[in-house]
């Protein structure tokens, strides 16, 4: 009798076991089959009129830290704070060209230092308060003061020498210099808005958690830990030119969920307690575009999702043979398969083709996948393989470190296999995220791979100008010659010349071969089908348009 | 009585001393420079430098902790890096909703509990306790995470019973607190279920039967009372673990209790926040022992005595 209890009770546990499976299995049959059915469509299929009414449930990894602009280094925060007020200038979503916003118009001086806008009349903030010219130079004095302790807002505005305003409806910028990527920042979402300051008087250190502005919405609470809700501002009329909708909103309200799990995010969506799901990844995307209850939109983000960086002041590295090489040895396609599931583009300059000044010429000069002329290279400058089949020079090995952090393991060992291959013996040091940006800063390593987000050339500056060894220009890269490129790329206003300076530039990069670039990859937004017209362009996800089914 | 009880939140000081000494060493057993970290790579040296002034960061160990506890005392448990308010703040903001699911979930694993216990012990070696002992040992041995994913994946996504990720009201609260019931009423059941076995078998019990008293009356009247003891003290140490926040279960279902809020200190690197919320849960969980202690002493006087003769 004793003997035969632990068998029973194995017996149950399977039966248990069994249960669940079964119970999984069957739900999971059904909601196969129903995908199945609907997969020639897989766009909302009544092409109605938008409705007003509902709402829209966005789910984020992130939780803002202040919905005070000036005071976030979140993008969370732009984000939302983006629906709670307008900038300048607008972005048109389909040509990526400037557009008016809040300014109807503007002129630009002949030096390039003198920006004037003529505001938009009848724009009202939410509590009440007009949008004067004033507003805009109280704003974005308190932006450049230093009391503010302003984070990314700062960096937008930098370079303003001045800011007055001589009448009601017209606001003038002086800047301390030209500056291309000045206009394109006053774009930025969220962060350049102007703020109601009877409301930053009234609420004082509160602010950031009733923050009032002039746009779609207005802000309404925000539960910490779960969710902030807006609801819409019935008076608003002055969305961007090329928005279709050119009154108020759709929804009643816009509520942002906090899920940091994208597991929990992925479920919520399933469960349809949100109805969009923004950074998803690209091996959850697949299942979502099979099923006609979602649909997914896709933009290339702006900046490189992976690049290798050389450190120069390594000897080995200085040698340009061995950086060609190593540049010629990497397979870029295959790393895209491995870690983001294709959803990629290989990147042969250190701009990818989203961001202003991208030179097309370089998918034709930047170095391809050619292994067997990695190795004559190396070979003429003077390597021989060993009898361990690694490459040798006066009896030291062509051997590195590659320095990286846990998320880009699994391309670290790829390239580890594609160096091996042409002779290079590559070891990986995986460290800690804070650890890591500290020695590639410090100069205190050979190899190393990184991604950066960022909307203009201008970035190009930080990673290879010779003021910023220290900083991010990790290469530590001292060259007059690009520096001045890349000083003359940054005043220059004209469009066209512009271009010119950076195809010098990324012509220099990649000759020099200081990089490897690897990939630009997508980012996905999945959305509900309740949810109609959802957009998103490089920059942003656009709900003006949006409309809830009934 | 009372120098038991003075006995016991004088070592609780001991121990909460003890606590805020690790949760103040945290930030120094960071790989890397903490304020690099916390600011990102496009930090400036110069903004590294006043982030760094204005933890204290550049002053001596001694003279940093001497400032921790000082602050303490004055309920100054430091500023969230991240949101800028007071950790203590943040902290009173989430503790709500997390002693509202660590309630209800041993409110489960109470009645659970119990009742299986007193089920398997009534019907001792039959098919009934052979159940019960199944459901003990998953409980046991299935991993926490892994039951609340399955209950995600049947209740919310296949059959859209419970939403999930929604919210803090009831009906959001079934699923996790069920999670942490299941898991914390095994112990509860082998504890009814075993203590009553071996009440059941003495030989007041007996007497009861034979003089023909009710087998409910039996049960409930004159053995549970007697088992209840050992039950009381887990279910007070189970207390004090889910009010520390059940980090996993938290993170799963999206409540924003503790749990989510130290896992998020922790990912966003807010090291004020992180050693607040370490130091409130040793607080909470040292708090919960001490009135366990008292109410076992109270309910059972042998505890006291006991206490006494040892000292």
């Amino acid at each position: 009798m004793k003997l035969k209890s632990p068998r029973k009770s194995l017996l149950l546990f399977a039966i248990f076991i069994f249960f669940v499976f079964l119970i999984i299995g069957c739900s999971s049959d059904t909601s196969s089959t129903e995908g199945e059915e609907g997969t020639d469509t897989n766009t909302p299929e009544e092409a109605s009129t938008p409705q007003s009414g509902g709402t829209i449930t966005v789910g984020s990894l992130q939780e803002p830290d202040t919905l005070d602009v000036h005071k976030t280094a979140m993008s969370i925060a732009s984000v939302i704070t983006n629906h709670l007020g307008g900038t300048l200038l607008g972005v048109n979503p389909e040509t990526n060209e400037l557009e008016p916003y809040l300014a109807e118009d503007y002129t630009v001086s002949d030096d390039g230092k003198t920006l004037t806008f003529k505001l938009r009349q009848g724009v009202t903030f939410t509590d009440g308060t007009p949008l004067t010219a004033q507003v805009f130079k109280d704003t974005f004095d308190r932006i450049l003061n230093p009391e503010t302790g302003a984070t990314v807002a700062a960096g937008l505005v930098a370079g303003i020498k001045s800011t007055s305003a001589p009448d009601e409806q017209t606001f003038v910028i002086e800047l301390e210099a030209p500056s291309a990527p000045f206009l394109n920042s006053l774009t930025s979402q969220g962060y350049l808005q102007p703020l109601s300051m009877a409301a930053i008087e009234q609420f004082g250190e509160d602010y950031g958690r009733n923050p009032v502005g002039a746009g779609p919405y207005k802000f309404k609470e925000w539960v910490t830990g779960q969710s902030v809700t807006l609801v819409r501002n019935d008076d608003f009329n002055w969305p961007q030119s090329s928005a279709v909708n050119q009154g108020k909103a759709y929804p009643d309200q816009m509520v942002y969920k906090f899920i940091p799990d994208e597991q929990t995010m992925l479920a919520a969506l399933d469960s349809g307690s949100i109805d969009v799901a923004i950074n998803v990844a690209p091996k959850d995307v697949q299942k979502y575009r099979n099923n006609p209850d979602y649909y997914v939109l896709e933009a290339d983000r702006q900046g490189l999702g992976l690049f290798l960086e050389m450190n120069l002041e390594d000897e080995l590295l200085a040698d340009l043979n061995v950086r060609k090489a190593i540049n010629m040895a990497i397979n870029k396609d295959a790393i895209i398969q491995a870690t983001i599931n294709g959803e990629g583009t290989p990147s042969y300059g250190p701009i990818p083709s989203t961001i202003f000044g991208y030179d097309p010429n370089v998918e034709s000069y930047g170095h391809k996948l050619n292994p067997e002329e990695a190795t004559s290279l190396l070979e003429s400058s003077g390597y021989t393989k060993n009898s361990d089949g690694f490459m040798e020079k006066d009896g030291q090995e062509l051997a590195f470190e590659l320095s990286i952090m846990g998320p880009h393991n699994q391309a670290a060992q790829m390239i580890q296999a594609m160096l091996k291959d042409v002779g290079i013996n590559v070891s990986i040091q995986s460290l800690e995220a804070g650890t890591l940006m500290e020695q590639v800063a410090q100069g205190d390593y050979q190899m190393s791979l990184l991604s950066y987000s960022y909307s203009d050339p201008d970035i190009l500056s930080m990673f290879f100008h010779s003021s910023q060894i220290g900083g991010l220009n990790h290469v530590r890269l001292q060259d007059p010659e690009l520096d001045a490129l890349l000083e003359k790329g940054r005043t220059t206003v004209e469009p066209e010349e512009r271009k010119q300076v950076y195809a010098q530039v990324q012509e220099n990069v990649v000759e020099n071969a200081y990089w490897v670039p690897i990939f630009a990859e997508k980012v996905f937004v999945v959305v509900n089908s309740r949810v109609k017209d959802v957009k998103m362009n490089n920059v942003s996800v656009e709900f003006q348009d949006s409309w809830v089914q009934q | 009585m009372k120098q038991f009880i003075l006995n016991r939140i004088l070592s609780g000081i001991l121990v909460i001393f003890g606590v805020s000494i690790f949760s103040f060493l945290l930030i120094h057993f960071i790989p890397g420079d903490p304020v690099r970290i916390m600011l990102g790579i496009n930090a400036t040296p110069e903004q590294v430098e006043r982030l760094t002034h204005h933890l204290g960061l550049d002053k001596p160990l001694l003279v940093q902790y001497g400032q921790y506890i000082a602050n303490l005392f004055q309920g100054d448990f430091g500023t969230s890096l991240k949101t800028g308010r007071p950790v203590l703040t943040e902290i009173l903001d989430r503790f709500p909703e997390t002693v509202k699911l660590a309630v209800f979930g041993l409110l489960i694993a109470v009645v659970i509990g119990i009742s299986l216990g007193i089920l398997a012990a009534r019907f001792k070696d039959t098919i009934i306790d052979k159940l019960c002992t199944v459901f003990a040992t998953l409980g046991v041995s299935i991993p926490s995470f892994w039951l609340a994913i399955l209950l995600v994946m049947v209740f919310s996504v296949k059959l859209a019973w419970f939403p999930i990720a929604n919210g803090t009201n009831f009906r959001d609260l079934i699923l996790p607190a069920c999670t942490l019931g299941v898991v914390a009423s095994t112990m509860i059941m082998r504890l009814t279920r075993n203590g009553m076995v071996e009440v059941l078998s003495n030989d007041y019990i007996r007497t009861a039967r034979a003089k023909g008293l009710e087998d409910r009356l039996i049960l409930f009247r004159h053995a549970l009372r007697n088992v209840l003891i050992p039950v009381v003290t887990v279910i007070g140490l189970q207390l004090a673990g889910l009010l520390g926040g059940a980090v996993i279960i938290e993170q799963v279902f999206n409540w924003p209790g503790l749990g989510t809020l130290a896992l998020g200190a922790i990912m966003s690197r807010d090291f004020p926040l992180i050693q607040g919320t370490v130091l409130f849960m040793g607080v909470v969980y040292v708090t919960i022992n001490i009135l366990v202690d008292i109410l076992y002493s109270v309910i059972d006087p042998r505890v006291e005595m006991g206490v006494k003769e040892a000292s």
